[in-house]
């Protein structure tokens, strides 16, 4: 840390001092949010914490003017925020910015308009990033984590503020995206749900009326939730809305889009490219496309295996498990085609036999019981047209499109 | 024992409020005791009144007797519950009798009853009205006791204490007729007069010359000026005088001074409201709940205050009481005597009528006053105290006067603590235990009424004044006379703070006899002018001070003197302030004193009377409107906020005490023994024989008939009433026992940790309502052989969840967290499986997690299986699924009771029948009793798939294999079959239909079933959810 004599640290403090007011009185939102953003590191920041490190009495300072003692509050909070920030104490950080962001919070709500938007989105993501910091230095301390979930009932409340009539409820959508990070971040994923239900249901959001970044997260965040609820058609709208709407260069926000979008589609029978997968670097999805497109079981329960934690964590693991049915109906067909290249009078009658057989060469060991299981179930799941006859052990498929595809739908329907 | 049957009374109260009535009878021997008390208490004014102004009032008497004729009326309502008497007198003897026959707990009772009875007797004999009362109440006394012989020394006893316990109840009744409010008063005092008036008046009625009459005319005056305004109470007041006027002087033949009179009589009237407030609760019956909820706060509040005054309380009782007799004139010194005789043969000497007795009188009151003063935490006391003080606000002077009085009063209280010692000795010796308890029970109640009156307790001992005038300022003014009378009194009563006052009862406590009381008074004398020439007097700390320096010179009494020292301990501390609990620790020393206690209430009562006399209605209604009017209202709210929260309060502590009653009443045969013994000595003396005997010949008279009939009945009633309540009580005051004598502010909750001590292996479980009792908690090594017991016991499911959930509480109450908490967890979790009670295991599984979090090993992997198998079968949460399946270990996801759990989940999700199947055969651990709760469904979607699926027909037999049935007999022939018969059953039910083919083999013609299949309703569906759950065990449970 630079040496800062007190003449300049002094100087520095009271320079943003100026600058905060003007910018407030200016309205000029992109330098108030210049001032607000500690997660951007700027040299201006930095060197104002290092000059309130060595001037310790900035709350003096603040109190000497009027212009600075009407945001008094806000500020002596924002230093102390930012002194903390600066020493690395972050959870005294967050502290003195969740403050600060209530104090700036009450004021913004007496703007009328909405010009501090933009520095109230910096607010609402300075401070859910710097709970989450502070909660990784209480964990690293062996303290339960709290602030992140502090700051989701913080955003909530700026949920609060900002949705209502109003040119300020343009800026609803951010902070419901922010309240989703942070949901899903802690696990409280059913928390999103009265947000959801006030943006999709409340008249006064014209949802094409919000930012198209907002947008996009929105969608992005909803369609998760629909994979966890296996809605796959809602899913795949929403994530597909997300898809087409980011901004393409963004390469990463792409591919967490496809994450779960190509689960999704592979649900609805619907098959991605390989340059896909290999352009966004989804290589755990390849794997399993291509058991699909070979009706490989044991591919797909090996690419299940080798990938188990991390479709686990992102939460596609049961949706990609359900893909076995897909991969059943696969192998029958292949046997179906064999069987008609051999014999086609005869090959529209599968033998339990002979499936179990087939399931044998990919070390699959069932007996005809089991076989006959999933026979049933294919057959009941529409994935399979015909009849399975117990006595003769054979499955008598349908002579017309005996291997339906999903087109779009999901399986079972 | 005392404290117990107050208690108890108050509990009966309690109890009738409650609606929980213990018996119809409990409520009216109540009221019996009550309206016994007022008379007592009446009598007691009667004498006094007397001695006050008589010609100015006789006009109001005429009120006096209309109102007396309603009175009348109630006490006829009062016989009803005994058998019918038929004249008042007898009738009201046997109501008495009754009374303590129904009260079972005994003296207390039965001291009630006797002062009942002395107003009944009074009214016929007015001479021998002391005589008369004592040997009604002595007969009472024995048939309960039924040992007539000792019964005479039983009853002072029970005197003392029914005193005690029913003025602090008048106390309270009185502070809340004081604040004014109407409504509150008026309702309350209104039932009050009622019933009181019923005893009271009876007497009245017949002899309206003697002095007892009036004085309960007027004490029942006094509730209704109470409800009413001011203006009205002066003007009762007024009429009741009257009546006191004629009886001084037709029947006053005492040797005592008009001076004294009056004084007499103002400390009656405080008598009288204190009797009205007894009066109270038995009226509460009339007129509503709410009525008696009010009283109940009162009952509470004298429990309390017993316990923090000490010995001198049941001493006052029986002082006041033949104080009140002596003033009355000739029959009152030998009533006194017999009195004191029976108390302390030492002290007739200073209970001589005249001003010796005035001297009892005031020594009494002033007794009671420091006593109050000293009892700060009871919140009941801080009511009470204010209207002493306020009397300096109507008169400084007062203040003086009071504080004059003291010396006087030191002396007779010396005599009369002698007394109350000798008295209280048996009773101590015999109740301890009970006492003990019964503090402990205080204790609890103390603090939070304490916490109701946040008002400077610490203020009024060192301000009085102040704290008087900010205070009650409308009842003052029993101390004018008094001063005037006492010549003795050393030290200047403006001077003089509190706490001294405190220090010279204390003192005076010490002194057993005149000579002891003598020299200590000049000791004190000597002290005090030191100190005032010190200027030390209002710095010094009075409270702390020692009484070596006093207790130098008083030649220490080898009688009762392990008393005395007791009763000294327990004041010196009771006295400070401290805090609230502190007096817990020695609450049990004080237990004894309960009945003191409660005579200190009744002096406050009695203040406010003497105010009302005094001050004269026309002075007082001016000085109300100005002065006390404001005053008054604070009180009020003080009074209400202690008044009516403590009503809860009381309710439990009544319970309580109803409780310990009720052993009490059991053991009081025991109990009792000691009592006779130490009446015994007394007796011994052929003074006391002669009277006693002439007593008990006329009690004989009286009782007659009425004695024989009623007492059973009403003893069992409130004995089985009182039963289930006595076990928590009990339980409550045994936990306070552990914890009583902490100070609430420092309560160390780790500390507070129980340790069991209970050895028993088996015991139910109940939900704990308090405090766990360390008696009933097992400890670790105990909870190991009772695991051990349930999951060997061959009983029912429900006896395992009682015994392990009342293990998990004593667990629990312990803090004990190790492998024996994971292992009584884990086995009822298991068992909770076995029986399929998820709600059940879902609690032992929550803990579980705790416990694995914590590093307990126990089966955490047989639990983690659970876990996995719960949400796929039961929560379907994909997310909880995936979040559990995600925390498993590499290790765990190697264990078999987990491969299992993911191999049916894998199985359930893709619907594979056959594979579930299988697992649920091989399931390890109870994973299968998990899979149990799904088997149903799992049939149910595979026979749809096989209907949708399969043409044209499928066997029963491969559905049989497929799906498990008959899995519980598998392997033989013969059990197929079963499987066959069950599943062909189950097809049925499901709306399937089944087909025989040529060899006769059942087929499911898929076809037909396909859109036939329905998912039954449970036909062993119960309401209350639980099939598994047989009603039976509940009812085997309550045996």
């Amino acid at each position: 840390m630079a040496y800062v004599s007190m003449g300049e640290a002094h100087r520095r403090i009271t320079e943003y001092l100026n600058r905060f007011c003007d910018s407030v009185s200016y309205q000029d939102s992109s330098t108030l949010c210049r001032l607000l953003s500690f997660s951007s590191n700027s040299a201006p920041l930095l060197s104002l914490a290092d000059a309130l490190n060595v001037f310790q009495d900035a709350s003096s300072l603040i109190r000497q003017s009027d212009k600075f003692s009407e945001y008094g509050e806000i500020l002596a909070h924002l230093f102390r925020s930012l002194q903390s920030y600066r020493i690395g104490n972050l959870v005294e950080a967050y502290l003195a910015y969740e403050k600060f962001a209530n104090a700036f919070v009450q004021e913004f709500r007496n703007w009328e308009s909405a010009w501090a938007l933009e520095a109230l989105y910096v607010v609402c993501y300075e401070i859910r990033i710097l709970a989450e910091k502070a909660d990784k230095e209480l964990t690293s301390n062996g303290k339960s984590p709290e602030k992140l979930k502090a700051a989701g009932s913080l955003l909530m409340k700026v949920f609060g503020v900002l949705a209502g009539k109003g040119p300020k409820r343009v800026g609803a959508l951010y902070v419901t995206c922010q309240l989703f990070k942070t949901y899903f971040k802690l696990g409280t994923v059913n928390l999103c749900r009265s947000v959801i239900r006030s943006i999709e249901t409340a008249r006064i959001f014209d949802f094409e009326e919000f930012p198209r970044r907002d947008k996009v997260t929105y969608m992005y965040y909803t369609g998760r939730l629909e994979v966890f609820n296996e809605n796959f058609p809602a899913a795949d709208t929403k994530l597909s809305y997300a898809l087409q709407h980011c901004i393409p260069r963004r390469d990463r926000n792409i591919r967490m889009i496809l994450k779960y979008l190509i689960p999704v589609k592979l649900s609805l029978g619907i098959i991605p490219k390989d340059e896909l997968l290999q352009n966004y670097n989804l290589h755990e999805y390849i794997k399993i496309v291509q058991a699909l497109k070979k009706g490989d079981l044991r591919l797909l329960r090996h690419a299940l295996q080798e990938h188990e934690d991390r479709f686990l964590r992102s939460g596609v693991y049961l949706v990609l498990e359900k893909l076995e049915l897909q991969v059943y109906q696969r192998l029958m067909k292949k046997i179906y085609i064999i069987q008609k290249l051999s014999d086609p009078a005869r090959a529209h009658q599968l033998k339990l036999e002979v499936i179990a057989k087939a399931l044998r060469w990919l070390e699959m060991d069932m007996d005809l019981d089991e076989v006959e299981c999933i026979m049933t179930i294919l057959i009941y799941k529409n994935l399979v047209k015909g009849y399975l006859a117990h006595k003769n052990k054979v499955v008598v498929l349908s002579k017309q499109d005996p291997f339906p595809k999903l087109n779009g739908k999901p399986v079972g329907s | 024992m005392l404290i117990f049957q107050e208690v108890y009374g108050s509990m009966n109260q309690g109890g009738n409020t409650q609606a929980v009535a213990p018996s119809p009878l409990d409520p009216n021997s109540i009221e019996n005791r009550y309206g016994v008390d007022g008379s007592q208490v009446q009598i007691s004014s009667y004498q006094y009144s007397t001695g006050s102004e008589g010609a100015s009032w006789t006009a109001h008497r005429v009120e006096n007797q209309a109102v007396e004729n309603g009175n009348y009326t109630n006490s006829n309502y009062y016989h009803p519950q005994p058998t019918g008497p038929a004249t008042g007198n007898v009738q009201e003897v046997t109501n008495t009798v009754s009374y303590t026959s129904s009260s079972a707990s005994g003296t207390a009772n039965v001291a009630q009853d006797y002062s009942g009875y002395t107003p009944y007797q009074t009214t016929s004999e007015p001479q021998n009205y002391s005589n008369t009362g004592y040997s009604n109440y002595y007969s009472g006394y024995q048939q309960q006791q039924q040992q007539p012989s000792q019964s005479y020394t039983q009853p002072v006893g029970a005197y003392q204490n029914t005193g005690a316990p029913y003025q602090p109840l008048s106390s309270f009744q009185n502070p809340g007729s004081y604040a004014g409010t109407p409504s509150y008063s008026g309702t309350y005092y209104n039932p009050a007069d009622y019933q009181t008036t019923g005893g009271y008046q009876s007497t009245n009625y017949n002899n309206q010359t003697s002095g007892g009459y009036p004085s309960t005319n007027y004490s029942n005056h006094t509730p209704t000026s109470n409800q009413g305004n001011y203006t009205d109470y002066t003007s009762n007041p007024y009429q009741n005088y009257t009546p006191d006027a004629a009886n001084t002087s037709s029947s006053t033949i005492a040797t005592t001074t008009p001076v004294q009179y009056q004084q007499n009589y103002q400390q009656w009237p405080g008598y009288y409201s204190q009797a009205e407030v007894p009066c109270a609760p038995g009226t509460e019956k009339l007129p509503a709940a709410s009525t008696f909820s009010q009283s109940f706060p009162v009952p509470a509040v004298t429990n309390e205050l017993p316990a923090s005054n000490g010995q001198p309380a049941p001493s006052y009782a029986s002082n006041s009481q033949p104080a009140p007799y002596a003033s009355n004139g000739q029959p009152a010194p030998s009533y006194a005597q017999p009195w004191r005789q029976e108390t302390n043969s030492s002290q007739p000497p200073s209970q001589q009528p005249g001003a010796a007795v005035r001297a009892s009188n005031d020594s009494y009151w002033m007794h009671q006053t420091p006593n109050q003063q000293a009892h700060y935490p009871v919140p009941p006391q801080t009511h009470y105290q204010s209207p002493l003080e306020t009397k300096p606000l109507y008169e400084t002077p007062f203040q003086g006067h009071q504080r004059a009085t003291y010396p006087q009063e030191l002396n007779s209280q010396s005599s009369i603590h002698q007394a109350s010692l000798g008295y209280q000795q048996p009773t101590q010796t015999t109740l301890p235990v009970h006492t003990q308890r019964v503090s402990k029970v205080q204790i609890p109640t103390n603090p939070r009424i304490a916490s109701n009156l946040p008002s400077g307790y610490t203020k009024m001992e060192k301000d009085s004044s102040a704290f008087g005038a900010t205070k009650t300022p409308a009842y003052v003014s029993v101390s004018i006379p008094k001063p005037n009378g006492h010549p003795t009194a050393t030290p200047e009563p403006e001077t003089m703070p509190k706490s001294l006052r405190g220090f010279v009862e204390r003192a005076f406590a010490r002194c057993k006899d005149d000579k002891e009381k003598a020299s200590c008074q000049a000791a004190l004398r000597e002290i005090i002018t030191k100190a005032r020439d010190d200027r030390t007097l209002h710095t010094r700390d009075w409270d702390t001070e020692p009484l070596s320096t006093v207790l130098n010179v008083v030649v220490t009494n080898t009688e009762s003197s392990s008393t005395l020292n007791s009763s000294l301990q327990n004041k010196s501390p009771t006295r400070r302030p401290k805090s609230r609990w502190e007096p817990l620790q020695e609450a049990k020393p004080f237990v004894k004193s309960a009945p003191t206690f409660s005579s200190g209430v009744k002096f406050g009562g009695w203040n406010h009377q003497n105010e009302n006399n005094k001050k004269i209605s026309e002075n007082f209604q001016k000085v109300d409107p100005t002065t006390n009017s404001k005053p008054t209202y604070s009180w009020q709210n003080s009074a209400k906020k202690s008044f009516q929260r403590p009503v809860k309060r009381q309710r439990f502590s009544g319970g309580v005490a109803t409780a310990i009653d009720d052993e009490a009443s059991s053991d009081s045969d025991k109990e009792l023994t000691p009592y006779y013994s130490s009446a015994m000595a007394l007796a011994s003396s052929t003074e006391e024989k002669k009277r006693r005997d002439s007593r008990s010949k006329r009690f004989e008279k009286v009782q007659g008939h009425s004695r024989g009939n009623d007492i059973p009945k009403p003893k069992n009633a409130n004995v089985g009433n009182l039963h289930p309540r006595r076990a928590t009580a009990l339980r409550l005051s045994r936990d306070l026992d552990e914890s009583g004598s902490r100070a609430v502010e420092d309560i160390d909750w780790d500390a507070l940790t129980v340790k069991g001590t209970c050895q028993e292996i088996e015991k139910r479980y109940l939900r704990l309502t308090s405090a766990p009792d360390p008696s009933t908690v097992r400890p670790e090594d105990v909870l190991e052989k009772a695991l051990l017991m349930v999951q060997d016991s061959q009983k029912n499911y429900l006896y395992k969840c009682d015994q392990l959930k009342s293990i998990r509480q004593d667990l629990t109450v312990q803090r004990i967290h190790n492998h024996l908490t994971a292992k009584v967890y884990e086995s009822h979790a298991r068992l909770a499986l076995e029986a399929g009670d998820l709600p059940e295991y879902n609690q032992c599984l929550s803990q579980l997690k705790i416990l694995y979090s914590e590093g307990i090993e126990g089966c955490s992997l047989e639990f983690a299986a659970y876990n996995l198998l719960y949400i796929t079968l039961h929560s379907n949460n994909n997310r909880e699924l995936l979040s559990s399946m995600s925390r498993l270990s590499e290790e765990a996801k190697k264990d078999e009771a987990v491969r299992h759990a993911l191999a049916v989940r894998a199985a359930v999700t893709s619907g594979n029948y056959v594979m579930f199947f299988r697992l649920y055969k091989t399931a390890p651990n109870m994973n299968s009793c998990l899979m149990d709760l799904y088997v149903e469904k799992m049939r149910y979607k595979a026979v749809n798939f096989m209907a949708r699926s399969c043409r044209p027909t499928i066997p029963v037999s491969h559905i049989v294999q497929v799906l498990g049935f008959g899995a519980s007999t598998e392997g033989n022939g013969e059990k197929e079959s079963d499987g066959m018969e069950e599943c062909s059953e189950w097809l049925k039910a499901h709306g399937a239909s089944l087909i025989s083919d040529s060899n006769g083999d059942l087929l499911l013609d898929t076809k037909a079933s396909t859109n036939s299949l329905f998912m039954p309703e449970p036909e062993d569906a119960v309401s209350h959810g639980d099939r598994y759950l047989d009603v039976n065990d509940f009812f085997t449970r309550t045996v």
